[in-house]
């Protein structure tokens, strides 16, 4: 494993059988791919591109038909990577009979950690989601926001190196999705892995160093969010006070190729056009991976 | 039910762990190749491979199992139940208390009965209200947390998943723990409160002491049973009332620990004492071929128990099984050895003719049973002697051993289909003899030192009336304080004289100038508690021996002139007569119950029935030994712990069956196995083991029965085709046991509270430690099997 790659995912199949061993469904088909130590790694596709299978056989939840995973540099099937991961389910499946101080000291408990660390951990993580005037209620009378802050504060209990987010801002109000995602920017800036599967595809593009696009358990996009958004065939130019007689001049100095106050940038599509061509094309074109620079002259001519 | 329960012995102990370990084997073996075999199945070869890795994965789970993880398991369990009102079985329990006594407290009703009643309503009802909520909490509880995925986060995080399983288990243990002494501290005071105060004296923990029953016929023989008075049930046997009939008890173990004290009147009216004594309790049936009076029947039966310590009647009884050998037996047991030694050449020389005439195919005169009835009664006697440790008896002992050993060797020769067998059979014949010569040689010369070795004493107590109708249970126990005083027979009195003689010898206290001391009645009386009247007897027959020079005096000792001790002596003056007791009420001594009439802790209780025509009908728990009580609440605790046991080991096979299967289908194996072990496990023993029960499997049966055949004839096919069925006959038979092996048996959990309501105490090592090493037995693998399942299991599989 190289020294900055967080996760490795080489030839990665999942299919699920049924009660005979009949195979159902092929959910992930050979994907091979890497997380890097400190970037924000987004995974992306529509229902059932096999994204969660994916994140749940990294955390032990499911078992790979084949391939090999390893993560922070321990196979997956292996507990004792747990000690620095943490990980926020797409519903809080918490233990709702507990209020939040139980559950994160439930939590804590199953970590190396001594009472007086987790009572520490535990107040700060109430403080940093909000929820100090509700830590004595139990998490069945939670609102679903709340149950999001509860879940996202057990995950980051251990203070993990690696923070596996799944649908992170699923049932947060803007405020509180802003607040993900900064607080995804916050863990990204003290060095932390972050992988995060999302369907809001305008949080996955303001937060994510790189992302993968899986369609029908296929790897169908991998790489940098600046480079898969970049509309390489085209040029803008932004200015302000534009009078008809400057624009009159613009045009003669475009005539000439001579160009001197302008500001000059290609156009960027958003997350979201990427995203839908993306699988519009894997439907047209199925076993086909797309290179950046496919993806991002594409981008240009759709614009 | 049976109290009188089997002594668990370290070697029972040892057999089930090898039985146990046999079984996990087993199962372990069948399990990992089943896992081997489905992994290579799933991943072809490489399965191999993936199925080593999986293991080794395991057993690094299994060997790092972090006590603070599955703490915070536990706890977290325990919260679950609280919070999910599992305890509000509380109120069940609460509720029913409040009622309960409007139909259970029935004043007219035999105090024990009463005191049975409540204590089975107690147990009986936390028992049944926790079943519920310990197979509902355990089947369902992991199946819930997956299904809502709650355990998805806790796997996420560094729990092992056999971590999950123990803090499951143990959480539910504590709620079920916390639930049963709060119910049971409840209980215990309802039971308190609730009976009459008639009834409360009877709560209490009885501990008794079994011992092994035989009989002695009217005759006086002994034999296995006593008389069947016509009744279906054959659990009791009867003795016939007014004849030597007697039902033996005896004792085990019994020492200073057995004794009880107990508060007497003073015999000068001067207030109360305590008064150190053994307490036994009977429970006779009486038989009546008589009416009798009304008066009579009230009072019951007389029966009277007399306390032996018979080491002759030990040592010879066994001869008597033979009716040849009966006068040898008799003479045996009456100290007559002399006369046995005639007996035995007698034997001898029809041995030797047995001999001669198996030589020339002519019939013996001895039945093999009187060859086999001299054979065991040897084997026994020189037993009985070796185990007395007596030098004096050695030659006695190897002289029957000598008779032991040549007749086990004519008797393996007599029943045996050799070809030489008439050729070597009269050697054998006269080798026997000579044994037997050599044996009556010994019994002559020895034979006063065995009769002064092999003392018998017996010491009647007095008679009571057996109480027929259990008008009060405390009627039937006896209290025999530890100093017993009694009326002596003649051997006992001339022992004891012998014994009192030879001390007062010994300490110059007999003799004075030539006759005999002035104050020697004064003395017999107070060193030998004799009465007056004895005393001076003794001493006016013994100043006649002196004069007529039976007896002479030797400095300043005492001695019989014709050198015989002491013993001989007096027992010579018995014989004729000279020491009938000159006090009505006989030559009444005292002797220590432990000291005098034990014998390496064996205590021998004959059983007699005093009345004429009536019968006493007893079986081996009819009386026992009673121990000091002890308290109530001791019993009640164990039976508590019983039941938690019982929760435990079911909590143990829920929450292993919920590893794999949803809630459902786990409640119904678990309830499942609980029935079939709750009521069938003795049924299955039956089948596997009963020879009654031994039919000839399914295949054979359906054989036989087209060809009109029974088991006795069986089947008309070749062997080969006999060999097949009985072959697969064997499978469902092998499965049956295996089934028998893995279903605990939870009878034995219940068992303990049979004891409670019965008044006895709860056998610790035969009740309460066998229930906790079945438990144990199961959560080893169960917790093992769990994780195993658990962690290979897809938490999130479609």
């Amino acid at each position: 494993m190289s020294n900055d790659a967080v996760i490795e995912i080489r030839n990665l199949s999942k299919i699920y059988r049924d009660f005979w061993g009949r195979k159902k469904v092929q959910a992930v088909k050979s994907l091979s791919m890497d997380v890097k130590r400190g970037e924000v790694f987004g995974l992306l596709g529509p229902n059932g591109s096999g994204k969660t299978t994916t994140m749940k056989m990294l955390l032990g939840l499911l078992f790979p038909t084949s391939g090999e995973m390893t993560i922070l540099g321990k196979s997956a099937s292996d507990v004792s990577k747990n000690e620095r991961i943490g990980y926020l389910p797409e519903e809080s499946y918490l233990y709702r009979f507990l209020n939040a101080d139980e559950t994160l000291d439930f939590y804590g408990r199953l970590f190396k950690m001594t009472a007086a660390e987790r009572n520490r951990r535990a107040d700060e993580l109430i403080e940093m989601v909000g929820l100090g005037k509700a830590r004595r209620r139990q998490l069945k009378e939670y609102s679903k926001g709340m149950a999001r802050r509860i879940g996202l504060a057990q995950a980051l209990i251990n203070d993990p190196d690696l923070v596996l987010l799944d649908e992170p801002t699923s049932g947060l109000d803007p405020i509180g999705t802003r607040e993900m995602k900064d607080l995804i920017l916050r863990l990204k800036a003290q060095g932390k892995t972050v992988v995060m599967c999302s369907h809001q595809l305008a949080d996955v593009q303001d937060v994510c160093d790189r992302i993968a696009v899986l369609f029908q358990g296929e790897l169908k996009v991998l790489g940098r969010v600046e480079d898969l958004l970049e509309v390489r065939n085209e040029m803008q130019m932004r200015t302000s006070n534009l009078s008809e007689a400057a624009m009159s001049d613009i045009r003669d100095v475009l005539k000439k190729h001579n160009i001197t106050e302008a500001a000059f940038s290609r156009p960027r599509a958003d997350l979201e056009e990427l995203f839908l061509r993306t699988v519009r094309e894997s439907g047209e074109r199925p076993g086909r991976r797309f290179t950046t620079e496919e993806i991002a002259g594409k981008s240009g001519g759709q614009a | 039910m049976d109290f009188d329960v089997a002594p668990v012995t370290l070697r029972d102990l040892a057999e089930s762990l090898k039985l146990w370990l046999i079984l996990i084997g087993i199962l372990g073996a069948s399990g990992l190749l089943i896992s081997m075999l489905l992994s290579v199945a799933r991943n072809g070869v490489a399965g191999i491979g993936i199925f080593f890795k999986g293991l080794l994965s395991f057993l690094e789970d299994a060997g790092s199992i972090s006590p603070r993880r599955v703490l915070a398991l536990t706890n977290l369990t325990l919260k679950e139940a609280v919070r999910r009102k599992a305890l509000l079985v509380f109120a069940v329990f609460a509720v029913l208390l409040m009622f309960a006594g409007w139909f259970l407290t029935d004043s007219n009703e035999r105090a024990e009965l009463q005191v049975g009643i409540h204590i089975a309503f107690i147990l009986q009802t936390i028992s049944w209200l926790m079943l519920p909520v310990v197979f509902f909490l355990s089947c369902w509880s992991l199946p819930e947390d997956i299904r809502v995925r709650s355990l998805h986060t806790v796997v996420t995080k560094p729990a092992r998943r056999i971590e999950i399983v123990l803090g499951r288990i143990f959480g539910m243990g504590i709620v079920i723990l916390i639930v049963l002494v709060a119910m049971g501290g409840i209980g215990y005071l309802w039971i308190v409160r609730q009976l009459p105060l008639e009834a409360k004296s009877q709560l209490t923990c009885r501990v008794p002491v079994f011992g092994h029953l035989q009989f002695v016929n009217p005759e006086g023989q002994p034999s296995l049973k006593g008389i069947n008075v016509g009744d279906v049930w054959d659990f009791r046997t009867h003795i016939q009332g007014n004849t030597r009939a007697r039902g033996v008890f005896v004792f085990q173990g019994i020492d200073d620990s057995a004794l009880v004290m107990e508060t007497k009147s003073a015999g000068d009216g001067s207030g109360t004492l305590q008064v150190q004594g053994l307490r036994m309790e009977c429970r006779f049936e009486s038989f009546r071929t008589i009416k009798g009076s009304e008066s009579s029947i009230r009072e019951g039966l007389q029966a009277q128990y007399t306390l032996s310590n018979n080491p002759r009647e030990e040592a010879f009884g066994l001869f008597s099984q033979s009716e040849t050998l009966r006068p040898l037996a008799d003479a045996l047991r009456d100290a007559q050895f002399r006369t046995a030694a005639n007996r035995l050449d007698e034997l001898a020389t029809k041995v030797s003719a047995d001999g001669e005439a198996a030589k020339n195919k002519q019939p013996a005169e001895l039945q093999p049973t009187d060859y086999m009835g001299l054979q065991l009664g040897a084997v026994y006697a020189a037993g009985v002697m070796r185990y007395r440790k007596d030098a004096d008896l050695e030659s006695a002992m190897l002289a029957f051993q000598k008779v032991a050993e040549e007749g086990a060797a004519l008797i393996t020769k007599i029943s045996s289909e050799a070809e030489d067998k008439n050729e070597t059979l009269p050697g054998l014949h006269e080798a026997f003899a000579q044994s037997l010569r050599k044996l009556a040689a010994v019994l002559n010369q020895e034979a006063d030192t065995l009769y002064e070795h092999l003392p018998k004493l017996e010491v009647p107590l007095p008679s009571f009336h057996v109480a027929e109708y259990h008008e009060g249970a405390a009627q039937n126990v006896k209290f025999v304080p530890r100093t017993v005083r009694f009326s002596a027979d003649a051997e006992t009195q001339s022992r004891f004289l012998a014994s009192l003689f030879e001390k007062l010898n010994e300490a110059d206290q007999l003799v004075e100038g030539d006759g005999l001391k002035f104050d020697l009645a004064t003395q017999l009386q107070s060193e030998g508690k004799i009465s007056a009247e004895n005393s001076a007897l003794v001493v006016d027959v013994l100043a006649e021996q002196l004069a007529s020079g039976q007896l002479k005096v030797a400095g300043s000792k005492l001695s019989v002139a014709d050198g015989r001790r002491w013993f001989h002596f007096f027992d010579s003056l018995i014989q004729k007569d000279l020491l009938i007791s000159a006090d009505d009420e006989g030559w009444m001594m005292e002797r220590d119950l432990i000291k005098d009439l034990t014998q390496e802790g064996h205590l021998r209780v004959e059983v007699s029935c005093l009345n004429e025509q009536m019968y006493l009908g007893m079986a081996r728990p009819d009386l026992f030994i009673r121990k000091p009580d002890r308290s109530f609440m001791v019993g009640y605790g164990k039976a508590l712990v019983n039941t938690a046991l019982m929760m435990m080991l079911i909590i143990v096979l829920g929450v292993t069956v919920s590893c794999i299967v949803k809630g459902p289908v786990a409640l119904f194996f678990t309830f499942t196995f609980y029935i079939v072990g709750q009521f069938f496990h003795e049924f299955m023993q039956e089948i596997l083991y009963s020879p009654t029960q031994q039919g000839m499997g399914a295949i054979a049966s359906a054989v036989m029965t087209a060809q009109h055949r029974n088991p006795q004839i069986g089947m008309d096919v070749s062997e080969t085709t006999q060999r097949v069925v009985q072959g697969i006959d064997a499978v469902p038979r092998a499965i049956l046991w295996g089934f028998s092996q893995i279903v605990p048996d939870f009878s034995i959990f219940n068992s303990a509270a049979g004891f409670v309501e019965n008044g006895f105490d709860v056998p610790f090592a035969e009740t309460v430690v066998p229930a906790f090493l079945i438990c144990l037995g199961f959560l080893i693998p169960c917790v093992l099997i769990a994780g195993a399942l658990l962690k290979f299991r897809e938490l999130e599989s479609k």
